[in-house]
């Protein structure tokens, strides 16, 4: 049970600044949706979130404790990453990519023993991958990779999961099936979950909360009715009059009125 | 008008005269060879003559040391890099290498006669010839050759009497060693070998020089079934068991190194040559060079092979 | 984190470690026949009991009154028996360099001298070859000692040119490795034009040989070879999570920088190790991993100790053909090495449509 934490932190690559004083926070049992347009930033907080790159100023902290400070095993035991557009060697089965979730808990020389192979055999039947276990990679479709990806981070057994468009290349029925098991192994074992979607309406379906990024910063952060409003969506996104309330839970729902004339080169978007 | 049949005697001897004691041809005797004529060089090549050649190159070392052994030294303008011998050689002017000699560099000095080697024959010499260069190529792989190319040179270059003479001071000293040697049977003829160099194994195989030396000599070539200048495994060598092993020395600035390894190898250890100690070293000059010193190397191929026999 | 019991893996699914230790088996009993084959063989005619009695004698323990000259004994322990070890422990070498050049670098096209590794130990050993020194006697001379200093330094330099703070990115470490590459072999090219008569010494070096291979070398090759092999074996698994990309690896838990570090070590080692004594001998590197691989798969558990094996019959049958085909004469094995590389590449080539890497 970790906290995840952000401290005033600014971001970027090279010399590019992307992210500036960002503050947010994921606490235990708490599912987190990261929302923005395209290219705002989402990915970059999940790396740095991984301690994939480092904070340019500001801290990063689990738990309290500093994630430079943190081995990169024992790291990879507290938070695990769904990555949005992975390399995966095309031999590989299905199998042993969800195995290589155990990494962190394998010693530097040891194999991997029943007791893993178990591990991963259960992250592939509470995903629905079982049936990808020998199929290998260069035969899978985008979707299928992604839960396998999945199954891999629930392999991984970790405190906080970070996710990166987990939903991207999944149909309906899936995205709803994945996203309900997330939020249900959020609940069950008070895991801090941050996901980025960049579909506003699954956000407000299933997260707690939501952080809307803009121009760098931190647009809005707290309940879906808080920040998705007509405001804040036609500020960040461009697309106006689109914010209605779904009619059985009354989250916020957007939807797109296809038969107005509208150009798609605003600002912003 | 009587006179005048005396008058034409007076001044043509007089012209012969004056001829005669141009520069260059007051040294030898008149040219025998008469001008306009055409001899078969060592490569089967039919080279023609125009006239005495003045301005000699050489392509070769061994080349250098005949002529400079028929006294032909004012006559040489050019050698190579690695003519060594005589000393006097090396004061020469250098178009190159052996194998790379500089084509422009001799065209530019203009020279009557270049004298070649096998090695040249298929890119130098057509390119010589092209632009009206006569060459000359000599390739004795046996002594008798080596005499046949000194006699050769001295037809080609109007010096026949000193390659006689030349030739006839050799053949004593070659007839000492092979009257003594030519008999020998199978068995009275250690087995030998000629190490070029030690890593690869390379050692002196038919239609070498070495080879036609050590069989002169009154030994076996080992390396028979190698032909010319090759690898040989170190299997093979232990197999035959030689009985004198000749190390080629000298070779730029390895020195001694196939010597020295002949001596330290300890594979070979229990081969006849170890054992009796008949491991020799020889400048490798005087064996792989077809020149008059091709009998020094001769003598010390004898000395090294029937110590016995030839002190 | 509570997972509900239900069904094992399928056992298909864990067979894995039978098959390995099978395959291991098995090419160590290939391995063993290639070598006893090449002991036997040569290019001087000896009887196959009488070689088996000549080895057999040497055992602890048994005495065989000697039916044999001196000779046969010297060639069989002395040239054969260390040239066939000191071929296997090379051919294993390069191998599992390569398999692990080919992991890291996740590249199928890389290969143990893709950093600048041949090309340093190269300049090297030409340099000793032109050096004034003559040959030292002392088991082997200077002309290993400046290639392998010749290896390591170029490795180095490459290195310190690829390094970006305290990262090393594979793309750069190619691209400054094979620019060094080039820059050294021209030098060595120029120095071989102006070698005079060393030029076959060094040209025949330089194309690799097993010929005068001594009991003194393999002293010194082998415990860089066993040291580099152990490290990288050690890591295989690791070196599976390495084939994602490096930002997985280290989400993963992966040290991304120190395993690089570490892998590319030992396998820079183990190949200036081996080259220094026999020259440079290609194809070695890229096919046998790739052959491997087309048979096991990419799971580096399997690919690097079968290379390891594969490598090293390859090298010993490859050897055996390159001094007994044209005996006495024998010829350069990076030859033999080329002549099955070539075809193999083409081969390859068109199984692409079963994807193998």
């Amino acid at each position: 049970m970790i906290t995840i934490e952000m401290r005033h932190s600014s971001l970027g690559y090279d010399r590019k600044v992307v992210l500036e004083d960002i503050t947010l926070q994921a606490l235990p049992g708490e599912m987190v949706g990261l929302i923005g347009p395209n290219g705002s930033g989402k990915s970059t907080i999940i790396r740095a979130l991984s301690h994939v790159i480092a904070p340019r100023c500001g801290q990063i902290l689990l738990d309290g404790r500093n994630i430079s400070r943190i081995g990169r095993r024992e790291l990879a035991r507290l938070v695990g990453v769904v990555p949005q557009m992975p390399l995966l060697p095309s031999t590989f089965t299905g199998f042993e990519i969800v195995l290589m979730g155990r990494n962190p808990h394998l010693g530097l020389f040891q194999q991997e023993g029943a007791e893993d192979r178990e591990i991963a055999w259960q992250a592939m039947a509470r995903t629905g991958t079982q049936p990808l276990a020998h199929r290998r990679i260069n035969e899978l479709s985008g979707g299928e990779i992604q839960c396998l990806l999945i199954a891999r981070v629930l392999a991984q057994e970790t405190s906080a999961i970070l996710l990166d468009e987990p939903t991207a290349n999944l149909d309906i029925g899936r995205q709803g099936e994945i996203l309900n098991l997330i939020k249900q192994l959020c609940a069950e074992n008070n895991l801090a979950v941050l996901a980025s979607l960049h579909d506003l309406n699954l956000a407000a379906q299933y997260c707690h909360r939501l952080i809307l990024i803009h121009n760098g910063r931190i647009h809005a952060d707290g309940t879906p009715t808080e920040v998705i409003t007509a405001g804040n969506i036609s500020e960040v996104y461009g697309a106006k009059a689109c914010v209605y309330t779904h009619p059985v839970n009354g989250l916020p729902t957007v939807l797109l009125n296809g038969n107005s004339h509208r150009s798609i080169l605003r600002e912003g978007v | 008008m009587r006179h005048k049949p005396a008058l034409w005697g007076t001044l043509s001897l007089l012209l012969a005269l004056a001829v005669s004691l141009l520069p260059g041809c007051a040294t030898a005797p008149e040219p025998a060879t008469p001008p306009e004529t055409t001899i078969t060089d060592q490569l089967g090549r039919a080279v023609s003559l125009n006239a005495v050649p003045q301005r000699i190159i050489s392509l070769a070392p061994s080349n250098t040391e005949i002529l400079f052994a028929l006294g032909l030294a004012d006559r040489v303008v050019a050698i190579t890099d690695y003519c060594n011998y005589p000393p006097e050689a090396s004061a020469k002017p250098s178009i190159g290498g052996f194998s790379t000699p500089n084509i422009e560099e001799i065209i530019a000095l203009a020279p009557d006669l270049v004298l070649a080697t096998s090695i040249h024959e298929t890119e130098i010499i057509p390119q010589l010839e092209a632009r009206g260069i006569t060459v000359f190529a000599l390739n004795p792989k046996t002594i008798d050759q080596v005499l046949a190319a000194i006699s050769l040179v001295g037809r080609v270059t109007g010096a026949e009497p000193a390659a006689a003479g030349l030739v006839a001071g050799l053949q004593p000293r070659i007839s000492s060693v092979t009257d003594r040697t030519q008999n020998l049977s199978a068995e009275q003829r250690p087995a030998t070998l000629y190490i070029v160099w030690h890593d690869p194994l390379m050692i002196a195989g038919t239609g070498t020089l070495p080879h036609t030396l050590i069989d002169r000599a009154g030994g076996t070539n080992i390396g028979h079934k190698i032909k010319d200048y090759g690898d040989i495994s170190l299997e093979a060598v232990i197999d035959a068991d030689p009985a004198v092993l000749i190390a080629g020395t000298g070779h730029g600035t390895g020195a001694d190194a196939p010597f020295q390894y002949i001596q330290n190898e300890a594979r070979l250890r229990d081969t006849t040559a170890r054992q009796q100690d008949n491991i020799y070293a020889i400048n490798s000059d005087l064996p792989g060079r077809g020149g008059p010193r091709i009998v020094d190397a001769l003598e010390q191929f004898a000395r090294f092979i029937h110590p016995e026999v030839f002190k | 984190m509570a997972i509900r019991p239900a069904s094992y893996p399928p056992t298909s699914l864990l067979r894995s470690q039978h098959t390995r230790v099978y395959g291991i088996v098995g090419l160590s009993v290939l391995l063993l026949v290639a070598v006893v084959l090449a002991t036997t063989i040569g290019s001087v005619h000896i009887p196959l009991l009488t070689t088996f009695r000549i080895l057999v004698d040497k055992l602890p323990l048994v005495d065989i009154v000697p039916n044999w000259t001196s000779a046969l004994s010297t060639i069989v322990l002395e040239i054969r028996l260390p040239r066939v070890i000191l071929a296997g422990l090379v051919g294993a070498a390069l191998a599992v360099a390569g398999a692990t050049y080919q992991g890291l670098f996740r590249n199928p096209l890389a290969d143990p001298y893709l950093i600048g590794v041949a090309q340093g130990a190269s300049l090297g050993a030409v340099i000793g070859f032109l050096l004034p020194v003559s040959w030292s006697g002392a088991g082997y001379g200077i002309i290993p000692l400046l290639a392998f200093t010749g290896a390591l330094v170029s490795t180095a330099v490459v290195y310190l040119l690829a390094r970006v703070g305290k990262t090393l990115p594979v793309t750069t470490l190619i691209l400054a490795g094979v620019a060094l590459g080039a820059l050294l072999g021209s030098i060595v090219s120029y120095l071989i034009i102006s070698s005079g008569e060393k030029m076959h010494g060094i040209i025949f070096w330089l194309m690799g040989s097993f010929s005068l291979s001594q009991w003194s070398e393999i002293a010194v090759v082998l415990p860089y070879v066993a040291l580099g092999t152990a490290v990288i074996l050690l890591f295989s698994r690791l070196l599976n999570v390495m084939q994602l990309d490096e930002e997985q690896a280290q989400q993963l838990g992966v040290n991304v920088e120190r395993l690089k570090l570490v892998l590319l070590a030992a396998a820079t080692l183990i190949t200036a190790a081996s080259v220094s004594f026999v020259g440079t001998i290609g194809f070695v590197g890229i096919i046998i991993p790739h052959a491997v691989r087309l048979v096991w798969g990419t799971d580096h558990r399997f690919l690097l100790p079968f290379s390891v094996l594969t490598g090293a019959i390859f090298m010993i049958l490859a050897d055996l053909v390159a001094r007994t085909l044209l005996a006495p004469t024998e010829l350069p094995i990076g030859v033999i090495t080329a002549i099955c590389g070539a075809p193999f590449f083409l081969y390859l080539l068109k199984r692409r449509k079963k994807a193998i890497f």
